[in-house]
């Protein structure tokens, strides 16, 4: 054992951390940051749209810049249909990912929109409210967020609900 | 040369909410697993593969494979690498450390499979996070799609186009859970009841929170050495005798080839069968570890892992005949549903149950019938993505 007795200090370590934007999952959707902006940018002006592939006709989604079947890169913006089926749907009611607890409980659903099925939120219904096959419609939700962009996202509604 | 590698021992941690960090896990495996091999000391050891999937965000670290090898003491003469796949980060860390001796190119290599993901219950959120950005984070994480939310699709799916029901699904549960009672170091080790199962809340309907895994810490190490070096230790020896593994350029809903099944798991299966020699899975297969995240999941696999009709999984687990004495023993250890899903651990753990089996180091409550000779493990990752199949051999051909 030394003799020495070590003098204290304190060190101060930020009570709170601001994580990177990244962590509130929604990208960002300008021409500085992706290459898929135009998708974006359909999106705000309210049309669904995804990437086709001028050289073999390919219809993707998500929207690609690299035509994942023959690597062409002459893509096309197209429109999506806004009206699509219900082909599976659950309701998270335990824990969500970060950013999203205070929506608990909340649907999510695979929309069937004919060229493309895709993963979305459904709003003003809960689970026991639906069912497979049930047709469901777009809607633009506009982010609140702490950027300086106008963020949008999709997400579907049973069809006929949402407000006109 | 040899032919293909020989696992000649492994150990777990003690699974579940584990008061220690991604580090000590990571020691205790590693430990425990020399001490299950006689004859083989860790200056041995040219290869290291670590299965991991999150340290990033679970630990805060990176460049995992180092710090292991630093924290065994072990000086990697040849090849070192940590492998990410998600929940199949395990199996994916075997095949290489398997491919490697198979090629020549170690004679003793050292697996490692761990995940720290218990960061206390305040942030679960967190947790849902980090599993939510193993899908297209940008397309479907941002809809609160992860583990639950996914696969119980799947379920509603099966049970829409093939009729499966809720007790079957509950069936699966009940006897993985109820294996776990018989493993020292499984999260959850209470029998459970179908009944159990049904009256557990349903955290992301259809599925209940008694059809899915656990939220764990653990660690899983083996020792894989040449058919050389294991003919010289002359001890318990369990040897690959087929592999195969496959993804299908499918990550994202869209891109996905189906709901209700997973050729990936067909195609892996197969060419780990016709590595092996294998003609009836049903016949030739005495135990099977396979991944069991969801108890969709298991019922799943029976069909695509070509054991039964497509469809017909769930009259499998109804007629008992992937019960401890069935026609397949399937997840005697209590699979994830019992034992906990330590990400990169469960696909260690697998085969680490598999040998075990086979040389009856097993609690007897839970060892296979009629001297296990020939097994399976299965280990898949994300959206169902990439399957891996290995099949074990207690004897070499």
């Amino acid at each position: 054992m030394t003799d020495h007795t070590p003098d204290r200090r304190t060190v101060s370590v930020p009570e709170r951390v601001d994580f990177p934007r990244l962590l509130d999952f929604y990208d960002l959707q300008d021409e500085e940051q992706t290459r898929i902006h135009e998708f974006y940018a359909n999106l705000r002006d309210g049309q669904l749209t995804t990437t086709q592939c001028g050289d073999c006709d390919a219809v993707h989604f998500p929207p690609r810049v690299v035509c994942p079947e023959c690597h062409g890169d002459d893509l096309s913006y197209v429109d999506l249909p806004h009206r699509g089926d219900l082909f599976a749907f659950t309701e998270v009611r335990g824990a969500a990912p970060i950013g999203m607890d205070d929506d608990v409980p909340f649907v999510v659903a695979v929309v069937d929109l004919g060229p493309v099925r895709l993963s979305a939120r459904i709003e003003d219904a809960g689970y026991d409210d639906l069912a497979i096959g049930d047709e469901v419609e777009l809607v633009v939700v506009e982010l609140d967020d702490a950027t300086d962009q106008d963020r949008v996202f999709y997400r579907f509604v049973p069809a006929g609900a949402s407000a006109d | 040369m040899s032919d293909t590698a020989a696992i000649v021992g492994g150990a777990n941690t003690r699974w579940g909410k584990r008061a220690a960090t991604w580090k000590d896990l990571v020691q205790e495996a590693g430990k425990a697993t020399f001490e299950d091999v006689d004859g083989i000391d860790k200056s041995e050891v040219e290869g290291l593969f670590v299965g991991a999937v999150q340290p990033e965000r679970f630990a805060n670290q990176s460049h995992v494979a180092p710090l292991s090898a630093e924290l065994l003491g072990v000086n990697v003469t040849d090849m070192i690498a940590r492998t990410e796949l998600a929940c199949a980060s395990g199996q994916a860390a075997l095949r290489y450390a398997w491919l490697a001796i198979a090629a020549g190119q170690l004679d003793v290599a050292l697996v490692v499979g761990v995940e720290k993901m218990n960061l206390g219950d305040e942030y679960m959120n967190e947790m849902q996070s980090t599993m939510t950005n193993v899908v297209d984070r940008e397309f479907d994480g941002v809809n609160g799609l992860n583990g639950p939310s996914f696969f119980t699709l799947l379920a509603q799916r099966h049970m829409h186009e093939y009729g499966t029901t809720e007790e079957q699904l509950a069936k699966v549960a009940a006897k993985n859970k109820s294996h776990a009672a018989n493993t020292d170091f499984a999260q959850f080790q209470q029998s459970c009841t179908v009944d159990d199962v049904l009256d557990s809340y349903p955290i992301a309907p259809p599925l209940r929170l008694f059809d899915c895994s656990g939220i764990t810490d653990g660690a899983s190490g083996l020792l894989l050495v040449s058919e050389e070096k294991a003919a010289e230790l002359d001890g318990p020896a369990t040897y690959v005798a087929g592999s195969g593994q496959s993804c299908m350029a499918s990550n994202s809903v869209n891109n996905l080839p189906s709901f209700t099944g997973w050729p990936q798991a067909t195609q892996a299966s197969q060419t780990a069968y016709e590595q092996a020699g294998i003609d009836d899975p049903v016949e030739e297969l005495d135990v099977a570890e396979i991944h069991d995240c969801f108890s969709i999941s298991e019922i799943i696999e029976y069909e695509d892992l070509g054991w039964v009709e497509k469809g017909q999984g769930g009259a499998f687990i109804e007629e008992g005949r992937s019960e401890l004495d069935g026609d397949i023993a399937v997840n005697p250890r209590g699979g994830l549903l019992g034992c906990g899903h330590p990400l990169g651990a469960t696909g260690v753990s697998q085969a680490v149950e598999v040998h075990k089996q086979f040389h009856g180091e097993v609690e007897s409550a839970r060892q296979v019938p009629d001297d296990p000779s020939t097994g399976l493990i299965h280990n898949l990752s994300g959206s169902g993505s990439v399957h891996s199949v290995m099949i074990l051999e207690r004897d070499l051909a």
